[in-house]
């Protein structure tokens, strides 16, 4: 592999805030096409982190600041993508449950499907279905998440997915369910179509979700 | 020794005589709908009125059969009291708060007049009230967040964890020794209001951070709470930590309410011989969602693991059928 995309790899995996945007200035002087920093410096490198966050490897704290460090990567690569480089992979609209306000995971798979490509749309904590609703239909997105951290907050998830799929939202959307709590069997229970024990796996599922 | 509630909780505590049957306890919150009917308490009065507090804590003693009684169902007690603007929530609903009043890591300081702020007086004069109902009966159980969950809610739980993966340790210390002082007031106090034992949760969970972090930020912490309130404290840390569990006995606490994740057989050899274990029945797959006769199961499988106190792992969704909270009651009745 070129030693530049290494470097920015490397700088992901292990934190180097400070000196990833050099890194990233310095494959796109050598001409490293934007994409490919992009595809196999940048989000080769959360692979690799999200990998080590399901083997206990590393935590929450060292997975923000890879996070945050792929970040500054992106502002400076992006800009320079043109419109064909990067089209999206599908929207996925992301949220957490009434009741529940915990918003670490679902951070952290915004981030994940972010960075894989997709276009996410970040509804943010405590939504009711009304307001996930009046979303749905303004987005239109191909994917919905739900998270809850919560053992207490889990009924409303069965709820939510039981009245959206009555008001038929569910015949152009998917919808997949993660959480602390949640597990594959609740998942199935509630009618989901797939849950994600991890950032990582959640974007596998969005993967085969909406690719099909 | 008489096989009364107290006498079998305090003496699980202390790993003393084994009375006719274990204990039945909790230190997290059992209230569901299914207690809200029965006793005609509901939320979000039982978060804010002393009386309806104590009513619905006496319910799942009197009418479920739990030998505790545990007044506080949320964890924002302490954080109201420290200027969170607290959603109380509702029948339905569990109170929150999106408000992080130390975002910046700016200097928290405990008001002087902490105990006294309603989220507080409230805890204590249910607890008050409690003594004069079952004091010498049944356990009475107070609950205090420990620096760590507090700081969760001073300044936001990413926020928090991304400060300490930068490694921002000063201002990570510092805002933890500072809230140090609202922790042992609080548990202080509920011993004085009429506690037996107090629950200290503080969630440097498995699931978010290291058990390196632990030992770096939280112990040395926890050893100086631990030395200094004198009454007996139960660490409740929910997730799976199973790998930083001697770190929680070497912190001095009398005991440890642990989540299901942490297998009762595993844990009962790390430190089962070190600290009183209380829990850990699962909530979501089995209280929640199981059937009685699997609640039965994993009861009977903490028994035999060697765990102290049968219990929920933690606080319990409020659908949970109340059959499936007196599943353990009976699985703790049959005996060891």
């Amino acid at each position: 592999m070129n030693e530049l995309l290494h470097n920015i790899r490397e700088a992901v995996i292990t934190r180097k805030r400070n000196e990833i945007q050099g890194l990233v200035s310095k494959a796109i002087e050598a001409g490293i096409e934007p994409g490919l920093i992009i595809d196999e410096g940048l989000i080769a490198a959360m692979d690799v982190v999200g990998q080590q966050f399901a083997e206990n490897a590393i935590f929450v704290p060292e997975m923000l600041v890879s996070a945050l460090t792929m970040k500054l990567g992106l502002d400076v690569v992006r800009p320079l993508l043109k419109a064909a480089d990067q089209p999206s992979r599908g929207t996925i609209m992301m949220g957490t449950v009434k009741g529940d306000m915990h918003d670490i995971g679902k951070n952290l798979v915004n981030m994940m499907l972010e960075g894989a490509g997709f276009t996410v749309v970040d509804l943010g904590v405590d939504l009711t279905v009304e307001t996930l609703m009046e979303e749905i239909e303004k987005g239109k997105p191909d994917l919905l998440g739900l998270s809850a951290l919560l053992t207490t907050t889990m009924p409303e998830m069965e709820r939510v997915i039981r009245e959206l799929g009555e008001k038929g939202f569910r015949k152009h959307m998917k919808i997949m369910v993660g959480g602390a709590p949640v597990s594959k069997a609740f998942a199935e229970k509630i009618g989901a179509d797939g849950h994600g024990a991890d950032a990582g796996e959640a974007v596998a599922l969005a993967r085969r979700l909406i690719e099909g | 020794m008489k096989t009364t509630s107290y006498n079998l909780i305090m003496s699980a505590l202390y790993k003393g005589m084994k009375g006719e049957r274990p204990p039945v306890g909790n230190p997290t919150s059992i209230a569901c709908h299914g207690l809200m009917d029965l006793c005609g308490v509901n939320f979000p009065e039982a978060h804010l009125n002393p009386q309806a507090m104590a009513e619905l804590a006496l319910a799942g003693h009197e009418i479920v059969g739990f030998d505790t009684v545990m007044p506080e169902y949320s964890v924002h007690q302490e954080a109201a009291a420290l200027g969170c603007r607290v959603d109380w929530g509702d029948r339905n609903r569990m109170p929150d708060s999106r408000h992080f009043p130390y975002e910046d890591f700016s200097d928290v300081t405990v008001p002087v007049d902490f105990l006294e702020k309603p989220p507080i007086r409230v805890l204590l004069d249910a607890l008050s009230i409690l003594r004069r109902h079952v004091g010498g009966k049944a356990a009475i159980i107070g609950k205090v967040m420990g620096p760590w969950t507090l700081s969760y809610h001073m300044a936001g739980t990413q926020n928090f964890l991304l400060h300490i993966g930068l490694d921002e340790k000063e201002k990570v210390n510092r805002m933890l020794r500072q809230l140090m002082p609202a922790t042992m007031a609080s548990a202080r106090a509920q011993f004085q209001a009429g506690a037996d034992i107090v629950v200290l949760a503080d969630h440097a969970t498995g699931n978010l951070v290291s058990p390196r972090h632990y030992e770096e930020f939280l112990l040395p912490i926890h050893k100086e709470l631990t030395a200094a309130i004198e009454g007996p404290l139960i660490l409740h840390v929910c997730g799976n930590c199973t790998d930083r569990l001697e770190m929680f006995a070497d912190a001095g606490f009398d005991g440890y309410h642990f989540e299901w994740q942490v297998d009762a057989k595993t844990a009962f050899e790390k430190i089962g011989h070190r600290m009183c274990l209380v829990g850990n029945i699962n909530n979501s797959e089995v209280l929640y969602q199981g059937t009685p006769e699997d609640v039965y199961k994993q009861a009977r499988y903490a028994i035999d693991a060697g765990v102290d106190i049968i219990g929920p792992e933690c606080a319990i969704p409020l659908s949970t059928p109340i059959e499936n909270l007196k599943a353990i009651v009976s699985a703790v009745h049959e005996g060891y």
